[in-house]
Order: C-alpha cells, then structure tokens, then sequence
C-alpha cells in the first residue's frame, strides 16, 4: 500500500489546511453550499417567474425559502419520518433485494475457481475480495433501489395519499434516505459477518507433521513444517523446546515441542492484523550530504494523479494538488542518506522493543551479486545532538513488509566517545522524537523509499475491528449514493435518476483521469487532448503524444471545444464526492494496517455534508412540484 | 383582476399560520377564478383544463361536482389538494392557501382509484396512515378498529390490499381517509367501480358523515349517485362552470305536481282526474310507479340474505320477473 501525502493529514488538517486554506474541504463545502443556494434560487425564480410571471415567481421563491424555516422543518415529526422509512424498507424488502445477500454467498462459495491458492499474500486476497465485492454489489443496490421507488410512487399515484396527508417534503425525503440507508445496513451487517467468517476461516490450517528435525548443537531444535496449502515453514525452537516457524505468506506458527518428544504446530498467527503505524516526517540527503525534500527519481516514479487533494485550489488553478508521490531513492556508498524523524517514542508506548516495518524498494544500477538482496542499514540517531547507535544491518525484502524490532539498549557514540546507549535516555529529545536515519550499503545501488515506508508500530488493533471500519466506510459511500438517487429521483424518472446517479458515482471515481486531462491541457503536454481531439485521434490513428495533425484553423475549434468540456466535466467531478479515497479504505485493511480514525472522520464529515445538499435539493424539487402533473 | 388577486396572496399568505381559528370556517373552500392549463413539456399549451371557476363549499354540506369525462372534475380535487399549482387563480381550504401542508391536518382524501400499497395488508394501511398523522400507537390501535369495523374488513383485515377485491380496495381507501377523523371529505368518484351494495353503502356512509357534521365534497359522473346524496352541486363542462345550486332546487319541474297514495280504486283514480281537470289542470298520466332497478337488485339481495338458497317470488307478476332478473343482473354489473 503506498499512501499519499493527504492521506496522513489529521481531521483538522484535512478540514481547515492550515496556510492553505484554498485546499480545505471546509471551503470546499462552503463553495458547494453557496453555489447550491445561489443555482437553486435562479433556477427556482426562473421556473416560478415561468408560472406566475416575475413578480410573483419572487414571492413564490421567497415563500419557499420562508416555508422550508417556518413551517416545514418544525413541522417535521419523527414519527412521520420513520413511517415512511418504514415503508420504504417494506418496499424495498419487496423488491426482494435481501436476495442479494444470497448472492453475495453464492459469490463467497465460488471464490475458490478465481482466488489463486498460490498467493504471496492470502490474507490481502482475500480481504480485499471480499471487500470489492461487498462494496460493488451495495453501491450497485443502492443506486437502484434508492432513484426508482419515488417515481414509482409518482407513477402509481401511490404519493397521492401520501402528500395529502400533512407531511412534509421534509419527511418524504428524509423518510426515502432513512429507509433505504436502513436496509442498506440489513444487508452489509451479515455480509460483514460472513466476510469475515470466509477471511478467518479461509486462512486458518495448521501443519499436522514436522520434518527434517535436527537438534542444534547449541541446544533447541529446527526443522521444516510439511507441505499444507502450498507452503511449508522453517522452524527454530529453543531449549525448552518452544519457538515459532519463520513468516510465509504472511503468517507464522507456533511450534512446542512435546514432553514425549513429538511437535505440535499451532494455528496462523499474524495473517490478520490491524497494524497501527507510528509514521515520522521524511527528509533525504543526497551523497554529499546536503539536506533534500525528495529523493533520487530513478525514473518513472512520478505518476498522474494525487490531485483530488488540491480542492477548490486545483480548480481555479491556484495550485496542482500533491501530485501522487512515488518512492524516493537513496545511493549507496556515499552520505545518502533518508532519515525519518518519529514523536511519541516514549516508554509508555514501546515495552521491551520497539517495533519498526520497513517496506522499500530496491533499484539495480549494476546486476552486482544478483543472489543476494540488496543491503542496507538503520541507524537510531537523537534528532539535535550527535548522538547515534551503531548501525543494524538489513537485506531489503521488496514487496513484504519486513518487520524488525530495535533493541532498547545499543553500543554507540556519543559525541566522540563509544558507549551503551540507552534509546528513551539518550536518543529520544525532550519531546519524545526520535530519528531514524536509513543508509544503503551496496555502492551505486538505491534504496526507495516512500514516508510510509518506515514506521514505528506501537500497537496492532483486532482485525475484526478494522474490518468494521472498512465496512463502515462502505456504509458511508453507501448513505451518499443513496442521498443521491433520493435527489435525483425527485425530479427526473426511475430509470433516468439511476443513471443520473450513476454517472455521477463513475465520473467521482475518474475524477483523477479528468483533473490529469485538464493538467495536461492546461500545461500545453500533448497527452492526447480532450474527448474530441481524442475521438479525431483515434479515427485518424495518431499517436497521442504528437502534435495533433489537422489545420490550424480546425485544431483551435477542437482544442477550445475540448478544453470547454473538460473544464466542465473538472467543475463537476470537484464538486462530487471522492469515492476512490473512499473504497481505498479496502486497501488499508487489506494490506493489514489500520484505518485511520481520521480518515474514517473524514469520510463520514463528507457523507454528512453531501447528504444535507442532497437532502436540500430534494426539498426543493419535491415541494415545487405538481405531484399530480 | 390581476392586483387584487396578487394583494390576496400577500394577505394570506401572512395569516396562514397554524393558528388558523377553526371559528372562521364560514366557507371550507373557496376558488376564487381558479384557472389550469396544462401545458407540455415546451410550455405550450395542451389542454384548458379548468375556467375562472368559482365556487363556495359551506360548512356540513355534500357539495357535488358533477360532469362528463375531462370537464375538469378531478383537476378541481386536484387542485385543491394541492397536488397540483393553479395556473392562475387560487385555492383556499379552511382558509389557507392550498399549497399548505398545514390545511392536511383536518382533510380526508379518497382517490379516484384506491392508490395504496399492495404489499400492506389493510390494517398496516391504516396504521401507516394513522402515523403520518402523528397519532400515538393507543389511538391509532383505536381508530384502525373503528373504521376496519365501520368498512366492514374484519374478515381480510391481515390480508395484503393486492388480494382484495376492487370493493374491498375502495373501502379501504374510504378508511384512510377518514383516518383522522377530517372536517372535510374530498370523494374522488366515490362509487366507480362497486356494485350496488357497495353503492349503497357508500352513499350511505356519506349521508352518515353529514349527520356527524363534516363537508363532504364528491366528484362523479354517475347521475344517480350525486341525486341521492348531494346538497348541492357545481356541473362542470370542458372546464366551465355550467350550472350550481341545491339539487332539490336544479330537479324540481315547477309546473308538475306529484302525488302519490295507495289502496285506490280505478273509480277513485278517474275521479282525482276530474278534480283536476275541474280545476284547470292536465293529467298527464295516472299509473303505478315503476322502482328503480337499484330498488329492486338490493330488496333481491337483502331477501336472499334472510332466506339463502330461496329464489325471490315476487308479489308481481311472476313471469315478467324472472324473465328481467336476469337480464338486469347483468346490467348492473
């Protein structure tokens, strides 16, 4: 998993950008509520001032307004609301869309044909299987059941004693919401349950026989697991005949050796984790020594995207977003160097070690001795004072996660003299930071690195609780497709609402794709253009990197043409809902870190917020317009 | 026309608080040069669906609004319902304009046809209505048992409204609307659809809700119905206001005396008509009065209730009945 610069913002940071304001997403939503009263009064007098003529069609906007403050929303009962949203759920129970829990079983007894047993990393499978399931299939059943039941209700004229009756356009909308979010729950609580049963489940085996076991000589036992599930593990147990086999696929077994003399192996230990990193602030330095904000580019690591964070900024062309940042690299041989400046490495917090996971990436500039990894080395080092440990060594393990524990106590240097440092006394400042500085050994050769490559990890949470917070963060992007098939269901019919939705949940998850178009036409890259240079590329078989192969005339009609659509198609993405920030949460808990509370917060403050503009919009609609029309 | 209709609209729309007093309720509703056109998607025009209609529906009265199909009938409901906008004009209910939700509290509605959901049986219906009028669970417990009781669904109350009848659908959907125990009954072609019992009863049940002092206001195209049970009626034709009045009043031939009596010999009969004819006046006919085929079909069904698997034996001729029995079955139906 390689997370992004937003992603290590804290709720505050994400909400305010503190000396950025014009990134925040409190802005963001204050431009979205703005333009949402300020559209929402043009078009309501224009549709009123149509009806009424334009000094009543003011009055008819103002009475509305006035309406929805004094009558509608005190007027508002909870009791009317959960009736309706009790019907809806009837409805929607009717509509037999719980069957599509029983697909969702179906699907999990069919997923040995294409989960690869051979995997590196079963547990990421797995998760992240269950999860894109489960999020495809509730998004999907969201977006239908939510935009068809108003229409319906329209069309059968069912509504007709609904709004006769004295309910509010408020409670019809909040009713629909409520009703459709209820079921969406009904449905992701025993498809969570069963999710995580086929994840335990699925994972759990145990090696019935040991082989190859050899006495050490210097006490304590080694040998092989046998051959279950396309994997065996090698053990080492000390003199009391206890240990644990090495990590394979991401797990590890207990082994005892009984008193008669037989082994027993225990069951998967550490497939499933909750990892709860302590990540630290990054700085390089090149192989002079000189301090550097990135690390060495060894090519192709700076990619689209990363934009979506810029907000309204990246829109007015303020800035560019973070872009997506790709590993940073460190030379070997030379003062290169990476060192990550950790908080809070205080007792409390570490017990006997503390616990470090690095997951770097190694770059070849010679083949060298291609048997062996690359090496490197980390170095506890006190942020101010020229205090440091003696180095300890690595092999870099591309692609896992190596975990490695320092010792608490380590022989250094102190200023110039050589001693036993003790790291809470002598390496951690007063603030309770710590620096850790990480070195490549191999001459010419590059380690890569990313902020979230190293970190301290002071505690693992319960899978099952991160497994809860990925699936309420399938809840939320469920609540807002809900919000907003309600929305667009007001005013457009069923079929229509459903793809109005669904466009607007496709162009939330291409966001990234329409803000790299707009880049590039902005900065004047030849990456093939907007939809119709595009569309004229393909016809005419050119590549997309060459200058676009047309009269001057005709290229200027195309490029405007295009750069309008796609101004457009950026306003209206910036202004959706970030969804692939959303189901990205499935990456952290597939990939066994835990989900940040604030990410969760994040998540959840933007479900609130679109789900009140939704919820605004379709009071409008609804009471502006002619049921029985 | 035009300001003083725009300073009418300043005026209520101040005082239509919920406060409204119940105590003004001289008139229930009024239409004030209520116009509708319907237009199409471009905004141009389709049909002219309702012209400068005026109207004033009193306190405990059945006020009818009669007229073939598309005079407009239905749109009036509509429009004074709030379930569509006047195109110019407006609409007041108790008072308040109505496009307030407010007015709702003290309505009952019966649709044309009986828009319910099917997947509720009858008394989830009516509790599920009871709830949008914010009523607790111990009155609308109360209120749904009274009026399963009064439409006569005992039997099929725990049925869904997808098995029952078109009767039995339509008694449902009177039930709802009396779910609040309304002022006011908007009737939305109370009898389409039932059979002559089920008329009857309607009819009934609607003189019953004048003697409990609501208004009653009922759109229909089935003469006889709005005959026996309106106080007054408004006939509407291709959207005009044609004629409206107490129907005892619109009915009455004013040059023709009715007298009915019985035991009369034919002697007798030819005498009365020499009284008349001494008197100046013409006998235009001297016989026995026919029923009414609704007379008839229910006195059949009422005997054959007290006596099942009898046939009806009339007192009249034999022959001549049973030959029409049939036939008029059928017409009815």
């Amino acid at each position: 998993m390689n997370l992004q610069l937003d992603d290590f913002w804290s709720f505050y940071e994400w909400f305010f950008r503190p000396g950025a304001f014009l990134e925040s997403a409190a802005l963001k939503g204050i431009v979205l509520a703005v333009l949402g009263i300020v559209l929402g009064l043009v078009v309501g007098y224009v549709i009123s001032s149509s009806r009424y003529g334009s000094g009543e069609g003011f009055f008819a906007v103002a009475r509305s307004v006035r309406d929805l403050f004094r009558f509608d929303l005190p007027g508002t009962r909870v009791r009317r609301i959960l009736a309706l949203a009790r019907l809806a759920f009837k409805e929607a129970v009717r509509r037999k869309v719980l069957y599509v829990v029983g697909l969702f079983v179906v699907l999990l007894l069919l997923a040995g044909w294409y989960l690869n047993p051979q995997s590196d990393d079963p547990a990421r499978l797995y998760i992240s299987f269950v999860l894109t399931a489960t999020n495809y299939l509730v998004l999907a059943l969201a977006l239908f059941i939510s935009s068809f039941s108003l229409p319906e209700d329209i069309k059968n004229k069912t509504l007709y004693t609904i709004v006769t009756k004295p309910v509010r356009a408020t409670e019809i909308v909040l009713g629909r919401m409520l009703g459709f979010v209820a079921m969406g729950t009904v449905i992701l609580i025993p498809m969570g349950a069963l999710s995580y049963l086929f994840v335990t489940r699925g994972l759990a085996h145990t090696h019935a026989e040991v082989a190859d076991v050899r006495e050490l000589p210097s006490g304590g036992f080694e040998g092989e697991t046998d051959y279950t599930r396309f994997h065996s593990h090698h053990f080492e147990l000390n003199d009391a005949g206890e240990g644990v086999t090495d990590m394979v696929r991401g797990h590890r077994h207990v082994v005892i050796r009984k008193d008669d003399g037989s082994f027993s192996v225990g069951p998967v230990e550490g497939a499933l984790r909750a990892r709860v990193p302590s990540y630290g602030s990054l700085v390089f330095r090149d192989r002079s020594g000189n301090l550097q904000e990135e690390g060495i580019d060894v090519g192709n690591e700076r990619l689209a995207g990363g934009y979506g964070s810029a907000g309204i900024s990246r829109l007015i062309g303020v800035a560019r977003g973070t872009r997506k940042i790709e590993h940073g690299y460190v030379e070997g041989g030379g003062l290169g160097t990476a060192e990550y400046t950790f908080s809070g490495v205080t007792k409390e917090r570490y017990g006997s070690s503390i616990p470090v996971d690095l997951s770097l990436r190694a770059y070849r500039s010679y083949k060298g001795n291609i048997e062996k990894g690359i090496r490197g080395s980390i170095t506890m080092k006190h942020p101010s004072k020229p205090i440091e440990s003696n180095p300890i060594g690595f092999t870099v393990n591309e692609y896992e996660v190596d975990q490695k524990f320092l010792p608490l106590e380590i022989e250094g240097t102190n200023g110039n003299k050589t001693e036993m440092l003790n790291v809470f006394e002598d390496l951690v400042d007063e603030k309770g930071r710590m620096t850790l500085v990480v070195r490549c050994l191999d001459d010419s050769q590059y380690l890569g690195m990313t902020p979230a490559s190293v970190y301290l990890r002071p505690t693992d949470h319960s899978f099952a609780w991160n497994l809860t917070k990925a699936y309420l963060s399938i809840w939320l992007q469920m609540t807002m497709v809900t919000a907003f098939g309600v929305m667009f269901s007001t005013f457009l019919t069923g079929p229509v609402a459903m793809v109005a939705t669904a466009v607007c949940v496709l162009l939330g998850f291409s966001a990234e794709q329409v803000y790299d178009t707009r880049h590039y036409i902005d900065a004047g890259i030849e990456r093939g253009g907007g939809p119709i240079e595009s569309m004229v590329r393909l016809l005419k078989q050119d590549a997309m990197t060459t200058q676009l192969d047309v009269d001057t005339v005709a290229a200027k009609v195309i490029k405007t043409a295009d750069a309008g659509i796609v101004y457009t198609l950026d306003a209206i993405a910036t202004a959706l809902p970030n969804l692939p920030k959303m189901v990205n949460t499935a990456e952290f808990a597939a990939s066994g870190f835990d989900i940040f509370g604030a990410l969760l917060a994040r998540h959840a403050v933007a479900t609130l917020g679109y789900v009140v503009l939704a919820f605004l919009i379709s009071y409008f609609t609804l009471k502006s317009r002619e049921i029985a029309a | 026309m035009d300001t003083d209709n725009s300073t009418a609209v300043a005026e209520t729309s101040e005082d239509t608080s919920p406060t409204t007093a119940k105590s003004s309720d001289s008139v229930v509703i009024e239409t004030r040069n209520l116009s509708k056109i319907y237009r199409d998607f471009w905004g141009r025009k389709k049909v002219h669906a309702l012209k400068s209609l005026d109207i004033e529906v009193k306190p405990g009265e059945i006020f009818g609004l009669l007229g073939p199909n598309g005079s407009g009938k239905s749109t009036t409901i509509k429009l004074i319902l709030g379930l569509l906008f006047p195109t110019s004009g407006r609409v007041l209910v108790f008072d308040q304009d109505a496009s307030e939700t407010q007015k709702n509290e003290r309505i009952g509605y019966l649709p044309e046809e009986s828009y319910l959901y099917k997947f509720l049986t009858a008394e989830e219906t009516l509790d599920f209505y009871g709830r949008l009028f914010d009523l607790s669970a111990a009155e609308r417990k109360n209120r749904v048992k009274q009026l399963i009781e009064m439409v006569g669904l005992q039997g099929a109350k725990h049925r869904q409204l997808k098995e029952y009848s078109k009767g039995m659908t339509r008694r449902v959907g009177l039930a709802q609307a009396l779910i609040n125990d309304p002022d006011l009954v908007l009737l939305d072609e109370p009898t389409t659809g039932l059979d002559p019992i089920g008329t009857r009863e309607m009819k009934d049940l609607i003189l019953g809700l004048r003697d409990r002092g609501k208004t009653v206001l009922l759109c229909s195209h089935q003469l006889a119905d709005v005959q026996d049970v309106c106080d007054r009626v408004a006939i509407l034709h291709q959207g005009e206001l044609k004629e409206l009045g107490r129907v005892s009043d619109l009915l009455k031939v004013q040059d023709v005396t009715e007298v009915h009596a019985t035991g009369l010999s034919d002697a007798a009969k030819s005498e009365i008509a020499e009284v008349i004819a001494r008197h100046g006046g013409t006998v235009e006919s001297i016989d026995n009065p026919t029923a009414t085929m609704e007379d008839l079909f229910l006195n059949i069904v009422r005997e054959s209730e007290a006596r099942p698997g009898a046939r009806r034996v009339s007192q009249a001729t034999e022959s001549k009945n049973s030959s029409n029995g049939s036939t008029s079955d059928g017409d009815q139906a």
